[in-house]
């Protein structure tokens, strides 16, 4: 999901420049030495997993996978979106150069949204929790990247607010796919790698907790 | 798809000769300056010169067309979408929806814009080695940690991408099929899962061997730059072009799209 180049008006344009260095220039600042080949390997599982094609009846749709990576990474989902839209840019030609800015709030805000819902799985205590939360999280990506498409289109000019409404329900399959496609990929993790979640407790950040444990050492010994 | 977009970037042309820093900064200005057009005719004079920069790179036709017949899917809703949804007087009605030509024109400049505008990702983009170009942007002032994460993903992407497909094939050899129901989601779902711990534990083992290597944030390259007056003159040649394009587009001899045809 990403808008093209040569619709939006320059006001909008240049308002997801400037949204997204604000919250990339704060999220990048919150990375370690160590967080920056782990974010990029797992950047680029997602961008090959969106590569994935999923039958809808006739047709199909491909995974944005938006809100796993906010379920995954934390608040470094937004870079990693960056990331991935910048990359997107380059080798396909997908969206544009001058709409990486407005595609990063989209999808990057949606990351983060996910992250939001995902951690309210704490305040409650019943079964299959990781699933139900994965799913809404995974829901909540597409619903609020969605939200911000159709708000930069409508901002754009009022010939636009049809196809604002013909995207938002275009979204709606969409929205229940990742839904389900997250949820249980929650669950999975939840069983066999609890710790490549985001926001554990007790040990909560970190993208896995043992190997801060093993790659401590190295990073002492190793000169800054 | 071709995901290896520096394929061609041996190919020996005047883009490939340009120095990379001054390519990406010369073509990034037009490529913003084709987006802020508002004019038809002259999209259409942009997207001819996005043609022409693209023919002087001499990058296969194929190579280029199996990208940009994606993009042109995906515009193609916009020519349905917009005459139907405008907003104004409808020229006529069509199975009692109200036609506007102001909407086929907006329609037709956003495709314009676009396709002209990808053209020319590929002239910056498919004319040089990836790498080279990452260091070129960081050249440009991009942040070094941005450029490093953008290598190292580009990097891992290919490892991927054959790690997936040999999970596909396995899945299909177990009789796995495709459908549109639950369990279809849940197998995507443990799917990407799989895939999800494979690259940590992959990422773990590649991050100790780069501190063994001596990682320490930074990325030491043998890549030099040297710009040479034909370098400037390229460049100079197409921020004039850029200039006077968007000069004519603002001057008013034109109406906006939105307005009539001309």
């Amino acid at each position: 999901m990403h808008i093209s180049d040569g619709i939006l008006s320059a006001p909008v344009l240049i308002a997801g420049f400037i949204g997204t260095v604000a919250v990339a220039a704060y999220t990048l600042r919150q990375l370690d030495l160590d967080d920056i080949p782990k974010v990029s390997v797992i950047t680029s599982v997602f961008f090959v997993a969106s590569l994935i094609h999923v039958p809808i009846g006739p047709s199909s749709v491909h995974l944005i996978l938006g809100g796993l990576v906010g379920v995954v990474l934390g608040i470094r989902a937004f870079p990693a979106i960056m990331l991935g839209i910048i990359l997107q840019t380059i080798l396909f030609g997908h969206g544009g150069v001058t709409v990486i800015g407005v595609n990063t709030m989209m999808l990057g805000g949606g990351g983060l949204m996910a992250y939001a819902v995902w951690q309210l799985r704490h305040h409650f205590n019943i079964k299959k929790k990781e699933m139900i939360f994965g799913g809404l999280a995974g829901a909540m990506g597409i619903f609020s990247s969605g939200i911000v498409l159709a708000l930069s289109l409508v901002t754009t000019g009022e010939e636009f607010i049809a196809t604002a409404w013909y995207t938002l329900i275009a979204h709606i399959p969409v929205m229940i796919i990742e839904a389900l496609v997250v949820g249980s990929c929650a669950a999975f993790l939840a069983k066999v790698k609890p710790d490549a979640l985001a926001g554990q407790l007790p040990l909560a950040p970190a993208v896995t907790a043992t190997a801060a444990a093993t790659t401590k050492p190295l990073n002492e010994d190793s000169p800054k | 798809m071709p995901l290896d977009i520096d394929r061609f970037a041996k190919l020996e042309s005047p883009l490939q000769r340009w120095d990379p820093r001054i390519k990406l900064f010369t073509l990034g200005i037009f490529v913003f300056s084709v987006a802020l057009l508002k004019t038809l005719p002259i999209a259409c004079v942009a997207f001819f010169l996005a043609v022409g920069i693209l023919r002087l790179s001499n990058l296969p036709y194929d190579f280029v067309a199996s990208s940009v017949k994606w993009v042109i899917f995906f515009l193609l809703p916009f020519f349905i979408i917009m005459p139907l949804s405008y907003p104004g007087e409808a020229a006529f009605y069509v199975i009692g929806l109200p036609f506007a030509w102001e909407g086929l024109q907006l329609a037709t400049l956003i495709f314009i814009k676009a396709v002209a505008i990808i053209l020319t990702t590929f002239s910056m983009f498919g004319t040089a080695r990836f790498d080279v170009s990452m260091i070129a942007l960081q050249h440009l002032k991009c942040p070094k940690i941005l450029v490093q994460m953008l290598l190292f993903t580009y990097r891992y992407t290919f490892v991927f991408i054959e790690e997936m497909r040999r999970m596909q094939i396995a899945m299909r050899a177990r009789g796995f099929v495709m459908k549109t129901n639950l369990k279809t989601m849940q197998v995507m779902g443990n799917f990407v899962g799989t895939l999800l711990i494979r690259s940590f534990e992959r990422s773990e083992r590649v991050y100790k061997a780069m501190l063994s290597k001596g990682y320490q944030g930074e990325l030491h390259t043998m890549v030099k730059f040297k710009s040479e007056q034909q370098d400037y003159i390229k460049s100079a040649l197409v921020l004039v072009t850029a200039v006077i394009i968007l000069a004519l587009d603002f001057s008013g001899l034109f109406l906006p799209a939105k307005q009539s045809w001309f």
